[in-house]
């Protein structure tokens, strides 16, 4: 039981460190897949007396991604049914020409109203619409849904941290007396801290594995059986192999920090 | 004979030299010498035990160990030099976690021995000491005595070249207590080792020739 007690004091807040870095890996894939939606389903309508290349474009506002002129033919077409041939040219001769911009990223309204500005300052371009009002409302929904995740990330690390200071408290005490009387006896600083890199490697390996099948659960049977279509259709968000990784290391880069603290708060400390 | 041990002016303090304990003090020791330091309560021999095997600095003068310089040592040397040295302390500093036998190996351990080899001068050792049967069990479950004569043991498990005791039998009944004296005269002895003891009283059950030193008003003095 004390074995049990001892290890699960460092483990449980090195797992809400490790779930906090893999609920940030989550949804940071999974914002820039919907950011990447986003920027896909959002285009600018541009309104120009002559064509215009996309190299024209990027001079006035480089967040300016790509250029797609819509065919004014099919416009024609669209309008001028059963009107004569000498007829239809005379009104495509008249039709301005239209493009959709698409941008480099996800941009606030304020941006956007730059970039509209930009584009106008050009002689050629009659008209600019940036669709505005259902673009603002998404970013600050979006915006609103990662700040909330980002404070509570911070708000559980911090706590995580707290806890595991204390636990460091706890083994400085527990390895104190056995680790001062190594080093008398001329003990190198890497047997005197052997055991307690031992402990606490142990602990980072058992919290990455306990994360890792968390979110292995998650993403290979609770988002097939969830019934959620948003899920199932980013389920390969939820968790990947190099998750594991990048888990690992963070908890080894906790340990290796906190048994070093341990180390040197013991260092030549008296009795 | 060789200098183990030699103090020119040493001068040792506490709280950045506001507290001095020692004042200049001037001894030499050499190999094979048994020395028993004495003084009345706080009048610094611990302090001058400490300052032997570098954990307390010198504030002026130079003390030689081993034939490096304890006022200028790196800590990895410091580390090597206390290899060398069988440290015995008053409340034995024994790992409580740790069964007897690995207790009495530690200085093995350190220095890299083969577990095997550790085994067999575990139980070396402890025979020694008079606790074969102790080896499996923890320091907890010995007498005061006892867990002393592992300590002992512990110092001696190297065939150190100097074994420093810190009132080694201060918290030890008579009986106990002579056969720590006992055990120490034998390992001087049978490894010519240089011992050097602070304690409050030189036992009377003593038999070998010995050098003594005693500390008073911070001086340390030899007497004839």
């Amino acid at each position: 039981m004390k074995f049990i007690k001892n290890h699960l004091m460092f483990i449980l807040p090195l797992m809400a460190i490790l779930l906090g870095i893999e609920s940030y890996l989550v949804f940071s894939r999974s914002t820039n897949t919907y950011q990447k939606n986003l920027i896909d389903d959002y285009s600018m309508l541009v309104v120009a007396k002559k064509p215009l290349e996309l190299k024209i474009f990027k001079n006035l506002n480089n967040h300016i991604y790509s250029s797609k002129e819509i065919e004014r033919e099919s416009i024609v077409s669209d309008v001028a049914k059963g009107i004569n041939k000498d007829d239809t040219k005379e009104i495509l001769d008249e039709l301005p020409y239209f493009y959709n911009l698409k941008l480099d990223s996800y941009l606030n309204s304020s941006q956007l109203d730059s970039i509209k500005q930009d584009l106008k300052s050009n002689a050629n371009i009659k008209r600019v619409e940036t669709f505005g009002s259902s673009y603002k409302s998404n970013y600050r929904l979006f915006m609103f849904i990662k700040f909330i995740l980002n404070v509570f990330i911070i708000f559980m690390a911090t706590i995580s941290i707290f806890l595991i200071i204390k636990q460091m408290e706890i083994w400085k005490y527990a390895h104190k007396e056995r680790m001062r009387v190594m080093e008398i006896f001329g003990a190198p600083l890497m047997l005197r801290s052997g055991i307690l890199f031992k402990v606490a490697f142990f602990d980072a390996i058992a919290s990455t594995i306990l994360v890792s099948s968390i979110f292995f659960y998650l993403k290979f049977y609770w988002a097939v059986s969830s019934g959620i279509d948003m899920i199932r259709k980013n389920q390969d968000t939820l968790f990947r192999m190099t998750d594991i990784g990048i888990l690992l290391v963070s908890s080894l880069i906790i340990v290796i920090i906190s048994v070093y603290t341990v180390v040197f708060l013991n260092h030549g400390a008296d009795e | 004979m060789s200098t183990v041990i030699n103090a020119s002016n040493l001068t040792l303090s506490y709280d950045n030299g506001e507290k001095e304990i020692i004042r200049n003090a001037n001894f030499n020791i050499k190999k094979g010498d048994f020395v028993f330091i004495t003084g009345p309560s706080g009048s610094g021999k611990s302090t001058l035990l400490k300052s032997l095997y570098g954990e307390l600095k010198a504030n002026r003068g130079n003390l030689i160990v081993g034939g490096l310089d304890l006022c200028n040592i790196s800590n990895g040397k410091l580390q090597e030099l206390r290899t060398h040295m069988g440290i015995i302390f008053q409340d034995y500093k024994l790992i409580n976690e740790w069964t007897v036998a690995k207790n009495v190996v530690l200085p093995l351990m350190i220095a890299g021995y083969s577990p095997e080899i550790q085994e067999t001068q575990a139980k070396r050792l402890l025979k020694h000491v008079k606790l074969s049967k102790y080896g499996d069990k923890f320091p907890l479950e010995l007498s005061g005595g006892e867990q002393q004569r592992v300590g002992v043991a512990r110092a001696m498990a190297k065939n150190p070249v100097l074994i420093l005791a810190d009132e080694p039998t201060g918290n030890l009944d008579d009986y106990s207590s002579n056969v720590i004296w006992d055990l120490m005269e034998n390992s001087c002895q049978q490894l010519d080792t240089t011992v050097l003891v602070v304690t409050h009283k030189i036992p009377t059950v003593f038999t070998l020739p010995y050098r003594h030193f005693i500390i008073e008003n911070k001086g340390v003095y030899e007497v004839h």
